[in-house]
């Protein structure tokens, strides 16, 4: 919690210098302290497609460039990042020529490498089964690791909606992996 | 028993989450394509400044209290009028300090 704040700070610290001057320099530790995280959360979004997720997240860090002026510190500057990548998510989404890349050789490929294979295919097949919202909800408050205030800034939905979705998502996950409760159990520990 | 399970479901999907991704030359991509950054023209801003200033004096041209409250002021009386005048003057620079300062605490 005070790494997370210390972070915050410094971001605070870089954007005050790229507002003041436009510091490129400073916008380029931004981008390097921040690219990580936004990347992941747009290859989850996109389920696993590297390269659209690189292009929504160079896309997402010239937007911040042009919009940094308007920042006015409401959120952190991290949770500022997610926002304007789930729009740039969105908004891709809506396009004409957008095909969704979850079909199943995309998927194979992404829940490949990892073991125990049975369990970690089943949870991603019982994610697949949840609603759009309640996964996105997931991923951001529980994968990315936003409080539930931060994910209802991120996704535009009011903090009731997004505790729900939080709540009936993995209520679902639970019950579509009650066989493997007593085993998981195990696995994890 | 609930939030064990509840608690069981999350490590499961920070698991399954891999992390932030390695920069591979990202961040050195976006910065090669970053425009420049065009600095914000002033001119709307001295406008609007000018414009208000001179929409505050037609404003108060036309306040007689503000003619008379003057008018004693000069001549060294210190009328109602004039210190209504004053009084007023003091309260709407109390009001700009005030937005100033909560505006520049917000940045």
């Amino acid at each position: 919690m005070a790494d997370s704040a210390a972070e915050a700070r410094i971001d605070q610290a870089l954007v005050a210098r790229v507002q003041l001057d436009g510091d490129r320099r400073a916008f380029e530790q931004l981008v390097r302290r921040n690219q990580g995280m936004v990347r992941a959360q747009l290859r989850r979004l996109l389920h696993g497609d590297e390269s659209a997720a690189d292009d929504l997240a160079q896309e997402t860090f010239m937007l911040a460039w042009r919009r940094l002026g308007q920042f006015r510190g409401e959120a952190r500057f991290s949770s500022w990042l997610y926002r304007i990548a789930y729009t740039c998510f969105l908004q891709a989404r809506r396009t004409p020529t957008w095909h969704e890349s979850g079909d199943d050789e995309t998927l194979e490929r992404w829940q490949a490498p990892m073991h125990p294979v049975d369990l970690r295919l089943d949870l991603e097949r019982a994610m697949q089964r949840l609603s759009a919202a309640e996964q996105v909800v997931l991923l951001h408050c529980v994968q990315l690791g936003l409080t539930h205030e931060d994910a209802s800034y991120v996704l535009a939905m009011p903090l009731g909606t997004v505790k729900t979705h939080a709540m009936r998502g993995k209520a679902k996950l639970k019950a579509a992996l009650a066989d493997w409760h007593d085993a998981g159990a195990e696995e994890i520990s | 028993m609930n939030e064990s399970r509840d608690d069981t479901i999350e490590a499961l999907l920070r698991q399954q989450f891999e992390g932030p991704v390695a920069d591979d030359g990202f961040s050195e991509r976006v910065m090669q394509d970053l425009p420049l950054h065009r600095r914000r023209a002033t001119w709307p801003l001295w406008i609007g400044a000018l414009m208000g200033t001179a929409a505050c004096g037609f404003c108060i041209d036309t306040v007689p209290l503000f003619h008379s409250g003057w008018r004693d002021w000069l001549a060294g009386e210190p009328s109602t009028s004039a210190i209504g005048m004053w009084v007023v003057m003091a309260a709407f620079s109390l009001l700009a300090l005030v937005w100033g300062l909560v505006e520049s605490s917000d940045r």
